[in-house]
Formats: structure tokens, sequence, C-alpha cells
């Protein structure tokens, strides 16, 4: 399937979007509906509404952290990290300095200079190599800086490829860290590839979407597989592929990842939105119980992975309609 | 064609057996489409990556083919999307009644007698002084999902 031009919305519901995205009191899996309408949304208006979303959940954990309330329940990780990830999506190259901007800003939670770091890689311009290559030596945080080695490797393959072939295109049209690996490998290979501990991380990324593109049983088993590799970066993606993927076998390791509370914010995160996008209907307890986790990026992923649920089970679109004036449910 | 295919259904089964299923990536611009119950035709198709892991989802944009209302929906590209039959037939007019129904000349040799004039005033003008000035008119008669309406009229071969 080839991606089709974006669609246009009206202005008034530009308006609803940016101002539903940003008011913080509307619940969170309101604010990620609006999120993911930008996203497939071109022009300045959504970009700025999603720099907004970066911008304010950054300056929200600023004024938080410099006013000593770690404590309190943080809304903006979440949602910076989801702003910054589509943001990558688009590819919206006037997007680059406020990406820049976040990744080199340690007070940051991790999770949020990753996907900046991704949404470099997606966008796939040589200007990002300088800071993509400090904050690879720089960045205290492990994932952060193999972030930084898949940007660097996507950016470099896309030159190689552009002269040699057409890209791929994701079959779920999304910008993937890394292309797949190249035709001809077996199911077999490409598990070995991606369970590897001493394979680069940018090969392993290749065979994860190559096994995911294959989508068949024993493709998700060797993915599945991944969810215990070393890496929480590559244990996040994998998440993230099974969502994509929506396969129901997937289900109960992702459960045991989510009720993991030793587990990696990032990965736990990514296991709820995969439940709510695989649509189980034995999930909903689950992600009703850690709604309740104490770790915030947690229990908001259970309540946008309950919202995403809904409408997969229903069948329509997560996103809001662009032409229909926008009601506000009570 | 018989009149019992044009007869009047009430809304309980407007939606029955009116339709057939159809992929829904690949349904496309001026093709027809149900959205919300209505048969429409489809002015506009995008792909959408929708939420956060980009299923692919059709976003379309109709226009009811009788009201002329816009409607929109957005289908997951796998699923199946109702297909609404759409028929148009021409009918010779034979007469309109004081209060606005038409008397249709059928290929069978049958009258029509169901059908009220259409709400559009200019396609009522034409059908109405047309009829006035004594031409003979063929109207073209729109049905889909148990509904019917006029939606053209055209002088029969002219005179003098």
């Amino acid at each position: 399937m080839t991606a089709t031009s974006a669609f246009e919305s009206s202005p008034e519901m530009e308006r609803f979007l940016c101002e539903r995205l940003l008011n913080t009191e509307q619940p969170i899996a309101e604010r990620f509906r609006a999120l993911f309408s930008l996203r497939n949304l071109r022009g300045d208006a959504p970009r700025r509404a999603l720099l907004q979303g970066l911008d304010f959940g950054v300056s929200v954990r600023y004024i938080l952290v410099s006013t000593k309330e770690r404590a309190a329940r943080d809304p903006s990780n979440l949602l910076a990290h989801e702003a910054a990830f589509a943001l990558g999506q688009m590819q919206d190259a006037e997007a680059i300095p406020a990406l820049v901007a976040v990744l080199k800003d340690l007070s940051l939670h991790p999770i949020v200079r990753h996907e900046a770091a991704e949404a470099l890689g997606a966008i796939g311009l040589e200007k990002s190599i300088p800071v993509l290559e400090e904050s690879l030596t720089t960045d205290p945080a492990v994932e952060v800086q193999e972030t930084c080695e898949l940007a660097l490797g996507r950016i470099e393959e896309n030159k190689k490829v552009n002269g040699a072939e057409s890209t791929t295109t994701s079959p779920f049209l999304s910008v993937d860290p890394a292309l797949p690996s190249k035709h001809g490998l077996s199911v077999d290979q490409l598990r070995g590839l991606l369970l590897n501990e001493q394979e680069s991380m940018y090969q392993r990324y290749a065979a994860l979407f190559a096994l995911r593109n294959d989508g068949g049983d024993a493709a998700v088993s060797a993915i599945v597989a991944a969810l215990s590799v070393k890496s929480a970066l590559l244990r996040h993606e994998v998440a993230y592929v099974l969502g994509q993927l929506q396969n129901k076998a997937a289900s109960d390791a992702l459960s045991t990842v989510l009720k993991d509370v030793c587990e990696h914010p990032m990965v736990r995160h990514e296991a709820a939105e995969a439940l709510g996008s695989i649509a189980d209907q034995e999930s909903i307890a689950l992600l009703e119980e850690f709604a309740k986790d104490p770790e915030p990026i947690v229990s908001q992923s259970c309540e946008v992975a309950l919202s995403m649920l809904e409408y997969e089970r229903s069948g329509k679109s997560f996103e809001f309609l662009f032409l229909q004036t926008p009601h506000v449910q009570s | 064609m018989s009149d019992e295919e044009h007869q009047f259904e009430s809304k309980a089964d407007a939606g029955a057996s009116k339709t057939y299923p159809q992929q829904a990536g690949t349904i496309r611009k001026n093709g027809y489409i149900v959205i919300k119950g209505r048969p429409c035709k489809v002015v506009e198709v995008s792909t959408s990556k929708t939420g956060k892991h980009g299923h692919a989802k059709c976003h379309f944009v109709g226009i009811d083919v009788f009201t002329g209302k816009k409607l929109e929906d957005i289908v997951p590209s796998s699923h199946n999307c109702d297909v609404p039959h759409v028929d148009r037939t021409e009918y010779q007019l034979i007469d309109i009644t004081e209060d606005g129904f038409v008397s249709l000349l059928t290929d069978s040799g049958n009258t029509k007698d169901d059908l009220r004039l259409p709400t559009d005033e200019a396609l009522e003008g034409q059908i109405k002084s047309g009829y006035d000035d004594g031409k003979d008119l063929l109207l073209t008669v729109m049905s889909s999902m148990g509904e019917e309406q006029i939606c053209a009229v055209k002088e029969i071969g002219g005179k003098n």
C-alpha cells in the first residue's frame, strides 16, 4: 500500500486539536487523540501545535524539577515523548532545532531525549549528524546513546539506498528507526540476528523490522522472544512492533512485561500501548489495574491504551474526524 | 422493470440487502460507500496513519446522494465496507398532480405514481415549466437502499 497525501482540515478543527492537545485538564487519552490527529496533517499549524506540546512538556518538567516537586504527578513526560515521536513520523525538517534542544537537555526524562534522537533519525537529514554523534558519547543514559547510534545508522543507510534502490515503505506507514534487513534472509536467520547480543544495534533493529514485515507466526514468535534481550531500547521497540502486528499471540508476553515493576518504564509504556492496539478483551482488566501504577508514564500509558482498545474494538479511528464539527463529550 | 422493485420500503429495512461488501482499501474516489447508514458518493479518500502504531485506515468523505449532506468516516483499510447499489432509471413523465406527485410511464406500460417532485428548486422548476409547455420529458430516477428521488430531466427529441 502506498502512502497517500495527508488530509487537509479546517482551521476550526486545527484550533480544536491544538487546544485539546495543550489543555492539561483534559484526560491524557483525549490529548493523545488530538496529538495523533495532528500527526496526520501537514503544514505550519500542526507542527506548531506539536512543538508546543513538546515545549509545554519540557517547560512543565523544568518547573517541577526546579520547585522540588519531583513527587508530584507529572503528566508531561509521556506527552512530550509522544509529541517528539509524532514530529519524527511527520519527517518535518522545521522541527529539527527543537528536537536538537530536547536531545541536549539532560534535565529531561531519558524517554523524551530518546524520542527526540529517534525523530532526528526519522527526519534523516545529514545536518543532524553532529548533535547525534555528540550525544552518542556524552549522554548518561544508555538507551539514548543506542538511539543515537540507530539514528546515525539510518541517516547513513538512507544515503546508500537513495542511490541504489527505492526505499521500501513500511506496511504500517510508519517511519522506522532502521530499514528492514535485505530480502532473502530466512526467519531463522533474522531471529538469530535479532537475538544476537554481539550484533550491532542497527542490524538487530533491521532484523526486527524484516520479521515484522514478514508477520507470520514464526516471525511473531521470534519477535516475542526478543522481549528478553539485554537492551531496554530494543525491548521497547519489540513491544511497539507487537502493537503494530496486533497478533493476540503476543498478549501474554506483553502482559508479563507490563506487570514487571522492575522493567524499564519505556518498555512497560510500549507494552501497555501494544495491548491497547491488540485490543484483547482480557487485557482490559490488566490495563485498568495498572492505570493506577505509581509510575506516571505507565499509568498514563494504560489510560491511553484503554482508549485505543475501545476504538480498535469498534473498528473506528483513534483520531478525531476532520470535517465534522468537534463535539465535546461529557 | 416491475413496479414491485420500486415499491417504497420502510426505513426499518432500508439498509438490508441493498448493499454489498467491499474492502475499504479498494474503494476509490467517485465510488460509493455507506456512511452512517446513508448511501454516499465518495468525493475524497485518503489513507490515515491512525494512532501510534500506524494501522492503515481509510478516511472517506462522501456526499449523501439524496440529501447532498457531507459525511465522513474512517474504516480500517482491511475491513469490509457496505457499498450501496445505486441505480438510475429513466421514465417518461405523464402527469403532475396538484399535490406534487408525478405520474410516470414504465417500460412495461404501467404507471408509477409514488414519487414526489424533487426538492431541488431548479430541477423542480425545469420539470414543471417543461410540463406546462407541453414538452415530452424523460425523468431520471435514482434509487438506492430503498429510497428513490428524481435527479435529472431531459426533453425527448425536439419537436418542430
